[in-house]
């Protein structure tokens, strides 16, 4: 039988907190989507609204076909509700040994996780969340705190998922997984800049990297360092 | 200059380091004890052994703003204007005087539509601009940054990298993951495993890792 695709809907949802709003709408289908805006723009609360974690004003949000998912909120301390690493990972339902191998940490099960370094704990939170393979996955800023090699890491895992939704919420500039759709939030409104490689060009929030390969007149593929280094390197005009 | 010499603690094992006045920046992979560096630095904590000196005294008679990448843990007060007001009010600072350099820096650091606000309502980036105008509220000597940056838009980092080369403080220690950043110092330290593995300038120490994921991708991306 084949798997109904899955569809979040954003339908004219609205946050208002004192002078300070929020409008959403959009549909977000399977792939990965990149939502970026300034610092305050509201892409936390964006992330909680989807989740359902935060109550709109007015609107609605759906989830048509999503059986499960996930939140990874910005600080990872806020996940921790386990004393060790050994309590934190059977909170999630998983096997200590199999997180501390997939975060490449070299950590005992008995630690407390508030003893790692801030870059440790996103490592073993991050595990934890990919383990479960959720259809629907919102990651805020999900790169912070990770060293470059970690930063890579998690964009091939993220390549990875065979199947859902994934957004991610980020002001990195220079780590990114194969982006499918880019939105960004402009003066409290969520707009959809398009499809790659095509949004590229209207994307406000583009990194300084791309920005300067636009104004080359080499537009990358995607997003990724490959991606990236090809269109650096490509002659002029023939991209 | 800042000198470390003989320095064990936790994960940490300098024999000698010397940092130049201007802005630092500390890389290196998760765990490799570039917070402790700075927690040793800006006095909060001491080494189990060894002696670093800033300028000939020790940190803890260095006047030091410190920001953290994870704000909470730092908020004293509810309400922003309280919060970067903290280290002037501590010190007995006129109130006039007070307000007139909470809004100054405020101005400076592109916050003074949140003073009015309480820190459980704002996001995280705007945290760590609280944060930031907080530690420069008591001109600080020795700026110490822990990935402030990851949570900030282009726009304010490129502001911000304003903000700390003119805050007057003779030294900046950051630490950062946007390669980007770092290359952008004056003085650049990697670290791994607790070690200094290398220390100079950004030209130097990226040379020497030019193979590895840490080398910047615009300078491998020439255009």
């Amino acid at each position: 039988m084949a798997v109904p695709d899955m569809r979040l809907t954003v339908d004219h949802a609205t946050v208002q907190r004192g002078a300070w709003s929020l409008f959403a709408d959009g549909t977000f289908s399977d792939g990965i989507h990149l939502v970026s805006g300034v610092v305050g723009s509201g892409k936390s609360t964006l992330a909680l609204v989807m989740a359902g974690l935060f109550v709109v004003t007015s609107g609605t949000v759906k989830r048509d076909g999503i059986k499960s998912m996930m939140l990874s909120m910005q600080f990872p301390e806020f996940h921790i509700t386990g004393l060790s690493v050994a309590e934190e990972c059977e909170s999630w339902g998983l096997d200590t040994g199999t997180v501390i191998r997939s975060a490449r940490l070299e950590i005992s099960g008995s630690v407390s996780p508030l003893s790692l370094s801030r870059g440790e704990l996103k490592r073993l939170h991050l595990a934890c969340i990919l383990a479960r393979k959720d259809d629907l996955l919102l990651l805020d800023e999900p790169f912070s705190s990770l060293d470059c090699g970690e930063k890579e890491r998690l964009c091939s895992q993220l390549n990875a998922r065979s199947q859902g939704i994934t957004v991610i919420f980020t002001h990195e500039q220079s780590a990114f997984p194969r982006v499918d759709q880019i939105w960004e939030i402009q003066n409290g409104e969520l707009f959809n800049v398009g499809k790659m490689p095509e949004a590229l060009v209207r994307w406000q929030h583009a990194p300084a990297l791309i920005k300067k390969l636009l104004d080359a007149g080499k537009c990358p593929a995607n997003l990724t360092p490959d991606a990236i280094r090809e269109a650096a390197c490509r002659t002029h005009g023939s991209g | 200059m800042i000198t470390l010499s003989d320095i064990r603690f936790q994960c940490l094992n300098i024999d000698t380091l010397t940092i130049p006045p201007g802005i630092t920046s500390l890389i290196g992979p998760n765990g490799s004890g570039k917070t402790t560096l700075l927690r040793l630095c800006s006095g909060i904590a001491v080494p189990d052994s060894g002696q670093i000196l800033i300028d000939g005294k020790p940190p803890r008679e260095t006047e030091t703003g410190w920001v953290n990448e994870f704000p909470d843990k730092n908020i004293l007060f509810s309400r922003v204007s309280d919060e970067i007001a903290a280290s002037l009010r501590f010190r007995h600072a006129p109130c006039h005087e007070t307000e007139e350099s909470v809004r100054r820096i405020a101005d400076t650091v592109n916050i003074g539509h949140l003073l009015s606000r309480e820190m459980r309502e704002i996001s995280g980036g705007e945290k760590v601009l609280v944060a930031l105008a907080a530690a420069l509220a008591s001109r600080p000597a020795l700026l110490v940054l822990d990935e402030y940056d990851s949570h900030l838009d282009r726009a304010y980092c490129d502001r911000m990298e304003m903000v700390i080369r003119e805050s007057g403080a003779s030294y900046v220690l950051r630490c950062t993951q946007n390669m980007e950043t770092a290359a952008s110092s004056d003085h650049l330290i990697f670290i791994e495993r607790g070690m200094v593995k290398y220390s100079g300038t950004p030209d130097t120490v990226f040379t020497s890792l030019s193979s590895t994921s840490f080398y910047p991708l615009s300078w491998r991306c020439p255009i």
